[in-house]
């Protein structure tokens, strides 16, 4: 996955409902341009960098990413390799189950040919 | 990820030997529509499933590896961490108890006994069932006794 997707698909999990006004308000960049982002367009860098700047705002704002953050690094210090192993597997099989439950809408054409 | 997590697997226990619909897994394994459809297409990608005819049946020929993956005791442990926190963190008539008990030598081996019967009466329990029982509808027991300076030492150990 390139930068610009994965920026873009970061911002939508923070800002999953947001509209393009709203994106394009908050950002600074033209509506038209907002929407051609987020349909495969090439970013600039000064546009990656909007995006970038927003997220990073978003994040500093929930105290447990930064809480988080800093016992990973504290862990990552003071943990043996397998304690290590442990909490890797742990995290990786919560965000399994999270993306299990996220919700690709399908007709049901579709629906009826993957059953 | 190691293994298979608890969804992956119940949805697996529940097509076993079987061929079923996506309907029946729904209704076998009782989890929402999205998170089944998504699951399955998981299953299906990493060689576990296959799709015929509408049906979702097993691999005929899953590898020894991808086996001794999904069946190693690390696999099963990372399992047993994820029902045991969603039965801790259970909202509606649950049931956990968690006690640290002195028992003497003599009342240890009583204790042990009725486990050994417990255990008993839930194999049989289950077999009397298991044909008429839908996977959603299975209790998920735990039992395990250790003793207090064992386990903190092998928590400090890590």
């Amino acid at each position: 996955m390139t930068l610009q997707k994965r920026t873009l698909q970061r911002y939508r999990q923070l800002f999953p409902n947001e509209t393009l006004r709203e994106t394009s308000a908050r950002t600074s960049i033209q509506i038209t341009r907002v929407f051609r982002l987020f349909n495969g367009k090439t970013m600039k860098v000064v546009e990656l960098e909007a995006f970038e700047r927003i997220i990073n705002k978003k994040i500093g704002e929930n105290p447990c990413y930064g809480n988080f953050c800093k016992i990973i690094d504290e862990a990552s210090v003071v943990l043996t390799n397998k304690e290590l192993t442990n909490l890797t597997e742990t995290i990786s099989r919560k965000i399994s189950l999270k993306n299990y439950s996220k919700f690709y809408q399908f007709t049901e054409e579709q629906n009826i040919s993957i059953a | 990820m190691k293994g298979l997590s608890s969804i992956e697997r119940i949805i697996l226990e529940s097509i076993g030997t079987k061929s079923l619909t996506y309907k029946e897994v729904l209704n076998q394994t009782g989890l929402q529509e999205n998170v089944c459809f998504n699951v399955l297409q998981a299953l299906i990608i990493r060689g576990l499933l296959k799709s015929e005819g509408g049906h979702f049946k097993l691999t005929d020929s899953i590898s020894p590896l991808m086996l001794e993956e999904i069946n190693s005791s690390d696999a099963k442990k990372f399992e047993c961490f994820e029902l045991l926190e969603a039965l801790i963190e259970q909202k509606i008539n649950k049931v956990f108890r968690f006690q640290k008990i002195a028992m003497d030598s003599k009342d240890e081996k009583i204790f042990l006994a009725m486990l050994s019967n417990l255990e008993t009466f839930l194999i049989d329990a289950h077999r009397k069932a298991e044909k008429v029982t839908p996977m959603k509808e299975r209790k998920v027991i735990f039992w395990g006794v250790g003793e207090m300076q064992i386990l903190l030492n092998q928590l400090i150990r890590g």
